[in-house]
């Protein structure tokens, strides 16, 4: 039989059997969203740029033409928001992509690995000179995975670990007197969503969807 | 499939973002989806690649005949399966579809709550196995359902009868039910 083909008597026999049971189809549902979540896969830089090379040579040549104003314009704009902006962002971008993939890759489990967050908050103590803001304590959606203790601007930061299906999302509470603003960055392919609560630093990284980051912050917030 | 997906035939359905847009430019927004699904696919990374490539080839070397307000995303992921299949014949593997019933269902079938909450929570690893046990068509179908196409829609891209896209879609689900109950 090649690709694609079926008997035909076996395709109309299978079409009186369609309906899965509840409970079937409440397993294909969750099925479904991990599989969702799994096909999604970057391709490669190398394949990006060959593609890139390949295909858009047309929109390159205009491109190179106008290479060195908008170097130029790049230069001038990256010296205004280094001047503008508050240098502290940046490095709690990286910290927080940094941090959050030493957790994720770490060979052994959390600090406190439990779905307790009552267990978990009370480890911090002794360990941080504050308590962390929190008291989202997880649900079927976001499953709290635990703690960990980490390090932001050079001073002692907490992590609280959640799963969403097949990701994880690390939240860093860590002390800071400025005001910051809300903001929502992407880097090195992480989402990152950072704000300020009671006088602390927050910041939720993962590769999770916009959508599912957005929503946990505002059980956080809740 | 989720059946609050609004069904969509190719014909009417415009999914570029931008009209004005090149359509390579358009185009090249779905490489991340290509390369997920051919990534599942093929067996090494490189194999994968190559598809994508070669999807763009042919696709922006063919571009001409994508009817005007095409569905550029599903004429992608056809013209990826053709690729696929012609890699698979250079390479001389067999492609066959699963020559199992529907009642190959398991006996023992059973979900209750705590076999769903393992669901919630399934590692990476475990559904790469499941998915590793379904034919290559079926598997085909079951990511494109994962990626979001409608069952009219996959069934324009693998050119067969929505009923034989539901049945195999049908046939996957359960297979993966399977592999994933097995697993535990």
């Amino acid at each position: 039989m090649r690709v694609g083909q079926v008997p035909a008597a076996r395709e109309r026999s299978s079409m009186t059997e369609l309906d899965p049971s509840p409970a079937e189809a409440e397993a294909d549902r969750l099925i479904a969203a991990a599989l969702a979540d799994h096909v999604r896969m970057p391709a490669p830089r190398r394949l990006r740029e060959q593609l890139a090379r390949q295909h858009l040579s047309m929109r390159k040549s205009w491109r190179g033409w106008l290479a060195p104003f908008a170097l130029g314009a790049g230069l001038a704009a990256a010296i205004v928001l280094l001047l503008v902006r508050p240098p502290a962002s940046d490095a709690v971008i990286d910290e927080a992509v940094g941090d959050h993939l030493r957790i994720v890759s770490a060979q052994h489990p959390l600090d406190v690995e439990t779905s307790d967050l009552h267990n978990v908050k009370p480890w911090f103590t002794g360990r941080l000179d504050f308590v962390p803001p929190v008291s989202f304590v997880g649900d079927d959606e976001f499953r709290l995975r635990g703690g960990e203790l980490a390090w932001f601007l050079g001073h002692k930061a907490a992590a609280f670990v959640y799963q969403r299906r097949l990701h994880m999302i690390s939240l860093f509470v860590f002390a800071d007197a400025a005001t910051r603003s809300r903001e929502e960055t992407t880097a090195r392919g992480f989402h990152i969503i950072t704000w300020e609560a009671g006088g602390f630093g927050m910041a939720l990284v993962s590769d999770v969807a916009w959508d599912d980051l957005r929503l946990l912050e505002v059980r956080l917030r809740n | 499939m989720s059946p609050s997906r609004k069904p969509r035939t190719l014909a009417v359905v415009a999914d570029r973002a931008e009209p004005d847009a090149p359509l390579a430019e358009q185009a090249l927004e779905h490489a991340d989806e290509l390369y997920g699904l051919a990534r599942h696919l093929c067996s090494t990374t490189s194999d994968a690649e190559d598809i994508v490539q070669e999807t763009y080839a042919r696709a922006l070397g063919s571009v001409a005949r994508l009817a005007p307000g095409a569905n550029l995303r599903a004429w992608l992921f056809r013209i990826l399966r053709n690729c696929f299949i012609d890699q698979a014949r250079r390479k001389k593997v067999v492609l066959e579809i699963s020559d199992d019933t529907v009642g190959e269902r398991p006996a023992t079938e059973t979900w209750d709550a705590a076999a769903l909450d393992q669901l919630r929570y399934l590692a990476a690893a475990d559904l790469e196995r499941a998915l590793a046990t379904l034919p290559h068509e079926l598997r085909f179908i079951v990511l494109l359902d994962a990626q979001g196409f409608t069952e009219a829609e996959i069934s324009e891209i693998v050119r067969c009868a929505a009923g034989t896209v539901k049945s195999r879609l049908f046939r996957a689900r359960a297979r993966l039910r399977a592999a994933l109950q097995g697993g535990r």
